[in-house]
Order: structure tokens, then sequence, then C-alpha cells
């Protein structure tokens, strides 16, 4: 898969401070999507004949749409939302809740849930806005949403089925439950997820993104309205991650805290944005593929599967030049510019 | 309800001691460690461990706290380094990564490794009554453990050379670099007493329930919500946010059911850091 990071996004990744992104001709952005996907495309033919194996890879596709809209929010404007999987849970839950228990239509209950989700998001996003809160307390707060929502699920157990998860009867016996079907679905999800962070980068989003990712106060100076823009990421990536969660939920037919748990979404994601490169439009896909890979290879290990995700982490952040280490470097100009205007 | 009172204080001086540790290091050098947790666990097993190979309480309790401390020093000498590079937010950034990334390799390896590990020491006999409410010996035991160590932490941070100077570091660290005091050295000093004290509570938790392999990351997570709402930075913030937490923790658990009480705890800690992001007694800047 990494053969779809031509040379020419790798440059890119490396300048990514630079503005040199966007002026690549829209056909090329096109195009390089279109191989992405027919690509992915081609995974049923090798993986076909085995319902586990497409379940795995179901997931991968999933995690790619939860690393893209973990993207648009932190790697796009620097807001650590630690809810991740809290997000994409209250889409699931929601979505198969209002489905199974109101009785509400699949599609319906799948609309409501995104809402619902995009709402959260944006609701932590402007808060965390208006109080000015760091990256830190961001984190902090998003994570303290986690908790909760981990707490409700158990909590509200006759709806949730506590621990142990519940059963989804809506969609059972249509095509999302077929071994092929589920994957081209999430494809398209996928498709559709990185067409928009594509646009973005190249609308006027795209440009405020950078400028308030380069240097907050100069962009704030040269009239751009960095809350605003926060707040749309957001709005944006909560709702990738709401529908990601509830359309993956139907297509799996069961669901748990661990489905959409810190350990298991929020980690893993951060870990493919890393190793993917943070901000670059096919990181996430490259980080999750070779993640969802790794992890196949890694189930016989069991506990020590544990182990070496610690370790992946660690050296990912300590090691990786392309990862996190560019971000940080802008952080540091951002804050020592700060600390020289005041 | 003096009863559910005098159970929350008993809870809530023991997430001020755990909130202590994570503060200090914090405040100190900027350093979120998220793997306080299994440092506060592999301490409990090395307690447990050592006892089962026949030492007595006291000097295993001690082997424990110097094992918690070691991994302390071992974290400042190895994974911490490249984090001292960074400054500001970015170090803070980094801090919690590694420790995450840390925090998974101990709890992967302890739970493979030791997957029935647990330590529940049994303190003293029947129960002793205050304020005409019977407590567990082992409560008791335990808080006035935690007292005592709350008490030679405010000595040692008010009238010693050593104490003064970790505090002059949190107010001002280049003016503490001026007047000759080396940051990196107090740094050190203060993960060895981080992880001494996720050890103590560990060991005064256990008189009260068991602490388990799997115990840490809820240790960490209360230590960082009662870390968040004294103030970062704070030992005070800590012990009052701790009490406090405590007593509400304890209470609406007692009144409303355990999930609405933990939804409660957390919708608590998130309003304080919105409404005064500093804590209650940590310093605006």
């Amino acid at each position: 898969m990494s053969d779809q990071r031509t040379p020419e996004t790798t440059a890119e990744s490396a300048s990514w401070v630079s503005d040199a992104r966007g002026k690549r001709p829209f056909s090329t952005f096109i195009l390089q999507i279109t191989a992405v996907i027919l690509l992915l495309a081609l995974v049923p033919l090798w993986l076909g004949g085995s319902r586990v194996m497409m379940g795995v890879a179901v997931l991968g596709l999933a995690f790619i749409c939860y690393t893209i809209g973990f993207n648009i929010i932190f790697g796009s404007t620097g807001q650590l939302f630690l809810c991740v999987g809290a997000l994409a849970g209250v889409g699931g839950y929601g979505a198969a809740i209002l489905a199974d228990n109101f009785g509400l239509p699949m599609l319906v209950s799948i609309v409501l849930a995104t809402l619902a989700s995009t709402l959260i998001g944006g609701l932590l996003s402007y808060v965390a806005v208006r109080r000015s809160l760091g990256v830190i307390f961001t984190g902090i707060v998003t994570l303290i949403f986690t908790l909760s929502f981990d707490a409700l699920l158990l909590g509200l157990g006759e709806w949730t089925g506590g621990d142990n998860g519940r059963l989804i009867t809506t969609g059972r016996d249509t095509f999302l439950r077929d071994q092929i079907p589920p994957y081209y679905v999430m494809l398209t999800l996928v498709f559709l997820f990185l067409l928009i962070h594509g646009l973005l980068q190249r609308s006027h989003f795209g440009w405020a993104f950078r400028a308030l990712r380069d240097n907050e106060g100069a962009a704030e100076l040269a009239g751009i309205d960095v809350a605003r823009y926060r707040v749309y990421a957001a709005l944006i990536g909560s709702a990738m991650l709401g529908l990601a969660g509830a359309v993956y939920v139907f297509t799996e037919g069961r669901m748990s805290p661990t489905t959409f748990g810190f350990g298991q979404v929020d980690v893993v994601v951060m870990v493919m944005l890393a190793f993917g490169s943070i901000g670059n439009l096919f990181g996430p896909i490259l980080g999750a593929v070779t993640f969802t890979v790794v992890d196949e290879i890694l189930i016989e290990a069991g506990q020590l599967r544990e182990v070496a995700y610690g370790l992946l982490i660690i050296l990912l952040f300590l090691r990786l030049p392309d990862g996190l280490i560019p971000i940080l470097d802008a952080w540091r100009q951002r804050f020592s510019n700060r600390n020289k205007a005041t | 309800m003096t009863a559910n009172i005098l159970d929350g204080i008993v809870f809530g001086l023991q997430l001020g001691l755990l909130a202590t540790g994570l503060t200090l290091v914090y405040g100190l050098g900027g350093v979120l460690n998220l793997a306080y947790g299994q440092i506060a666990v592999i301490a409990a097993l090395v307690v447990s461990f050592s006892l089962d190979a026949g030492m007595p309480l006291l000097v295993a309790i001690l082997i424990g706290l110097l094992a918690g401390g070691l991994v302390g020093l071992i974290m400042d000498q190895t994974i911490l380094r490249p984090v001292y590079r960074l400054h500001e937010e970015p170090r803070v950034l980094l801090s919690l990564l590694l420790t995450l990334g840390l925090s998974f390799v101990i709890e992967g390896f302890l739970i493979w490794r030791f997957p029935l590990g647990a330590l529940s020491l049994r303190v003293g006999s029947g129960p002793i009554e205050i304020l005409g409410v019977p407590m567990r010996a082992g409560s008791i035991v335990a808080s006035v453990i935690t007292l005592l160590t709350f008490a030679s932490l405010y000595v040692f941070f008010r009238y010693t050379a050593v104490g003064l100077a970790v505090r002059s570091i949190i107010e001002d660290e280049e003016g503490a670099r001026l007047v000759s005091i080396e940051p990196k050295k107090m740094m050190r000093l203060i993960l060895f007493l981080s992880g001494v004290l996720a050890g103590l509570v560990a060991v005064t938790r256990s008189m009260v329930a068991p602490v388990d392999t799997h115990a840490g990351l809820s240790i960490t997570v209360f230590a960082l919500i009662v870390t968040v709402v004294g103030g970062l930075g704070s030992v005070s913030g800590a012990f009052f946010a701790g009490i406090i937490l405590g007593v509400i923790n304890i209470v609406a658990a007692d009144y409303i059911g355990s999930y609405v009480s933990l939804i409660m705890l957390l919708v608590a800690a998130a309003l304080t850091i919105l409404i005064r992001p500093a804590g209650l007694l940590g310093v605006p800047e």
C-alpha cells in the first residue's frame, strides 16, 4: 500500500509547513484518491474467502475513517481530542439503540446518531476554544468525556448491554451482514472522507488550518477567525467519527464497550496517525493498513501485544522524524514567538 | 451520612496523596506521567512478593516503596530524557504520549507474567468507633499514614532547603537556576519521591481494598482528575481536592448509585477546569 505514497506526497509531507500543498492540479488529487481506493477495492479478491479476514479488513477501513476524522481535528487544528472512540461510540450505540429499541429506520437512526456526535464534538471544541484551553486541557476535558461515556455504557445496561455488549437486530438479514458487501460500504465512506478532507485542504478551510497551525497569533492578525475554524474542524471530524461508528456497528451486528474503548480506539488511532504522518491526506491510510496487518500478526502474542503496542508508541514518537516531531517543533516556535511578543 | 462522609474522607486522603505524586512532577518538570498508576501496581506487587518470601511487613513495605521510587528514577534516566529537551506544551504532550506507551508496556508485561497478582493487607482486628461510627481498622491506619505523610511533605516543602529549592523551581525555573539550583537534580529527586508516593498509596489502599494487576489505569485516571481539580503543581490543592472529590464520590455512590456518582465526579472535574483552569488552589498564569 505504501507504493501509493508517490514521491510527490512524501516530499509534501516533509515540507508540510510550507504552502506547497493546494497548488497541485485538481486532477492529480482525484487521480491519487481513486488509485488508493481502487487498490483497497482489490483486497476482497485476496481475503474474500475468509469471513474472519474480511471482518479484520472492515475494521481496518473503520479505523481509516476514524483516523481521517481525528486527523482533521488534531492534525489540522491541533485540538487533542482524546474521545475518538467515545464520539464514534455515540454514533454506533446511538444508531443501534434508535433503530432497535425505538424502531426508527436504519438510515434515519444513522443520521440522528451522526448528528448527535457532531453536536457533542462541536460543543467540546466550542467550550475548549471559548475558555482558550491549551492542548493538554483540551485533552483532559475530552478524556473526561470518554470516561463519562464509558460509565454511561455500563450504567445504562438495559440499552447498551453493559459490559458484555449487545447484538443488533436491525439489518440482520440484509447485505450488510454478508461477507463482502460491508467492505465496499465502508470503502465508500473512506472514499467520501478522503474526498472531503482533500477538498477541505484546497478550500479556504485548508489555508486557515495551515495558517493557524503554523502560527496562531499571525493567523489571528491576518484576519483568520481561529476559534471559528477550530470549531468547524471539530464539527466535520466528529461527524465523520459518528457516521463511521454508526455504519460499522450495523455491518458488525454486535458491539461492546471495547468496540469503542479508549485503549482499543483512541490509542490505536493516535499510533496510526503518528505512523502515517500527521496532517497528511494519505497518512491515515498508510498508518491504518500497516497497523491492521501488524495487529493481525501480533494477535497470537496475547498480553504481550499490549507490550508491543507500548513499545511501538514510544518508538514512534521518539524516532519517527515525519511523525509528531514537526508538529511539536511548530508548536515550540509558536510558543517562543508568542513569548517574545508578550 | 456521617459514615459516608468518614468513608469519603478516608478515600479522599488517598486520592490526595495519589495526586500529590503526579502534581509535583508536573509542576516541577512539566511532565504528565501517565504510567503513574502502573508504578503503584509495581510497588504493590513487590510488597506482595516480599511478604510471600517471608519478610516482615515493614521491610516488605519499605522494599515496595523503594521499587516505586526506582521506577521513577529509571524513567528519569531513560524515556524522559528526550522530553526534557522540549519546553512548554510540546514537552507535556511528548511526556504524555511516551508515558502512555510505557504504561502499556508495564501493564501488558505484568498481566502476562502475574495475571492474578494482588496486594491485600489485613491490619488490626475489630472495628474502631469514631464519632459513633464503627470504622475498619485498616481505614484508620491508612488514613493515619496518609496524614503523617502529608505532614512530613508540609515540613519538607516548608522548612528544608531541598524542599524550598523544589518550590522555587515550580515558581520560576529561570530564577532558581540563577541562584544555582539545578532543576535536573531536583527533577530526579521528585520523580523518586513521586514513585515512593505511588507505592505508599498502593500500600495504604490495599489495607481497605485489594490492589490488583489491572488497577493501574483507574489509579492514573483518579490521580489525573484530582490533580487537575486541585491545580497542577499545588500539593495543598491536591490534598483538598482529594478530600472533596472523595466525599462527593462516596456520598453520591450511596445515594444515587455508582455509575452516576462517577459521572458526577467527572462533571465536577470538567466544570472546575472550565471555570478555573488553574484548579482550586493553583496560581492562574
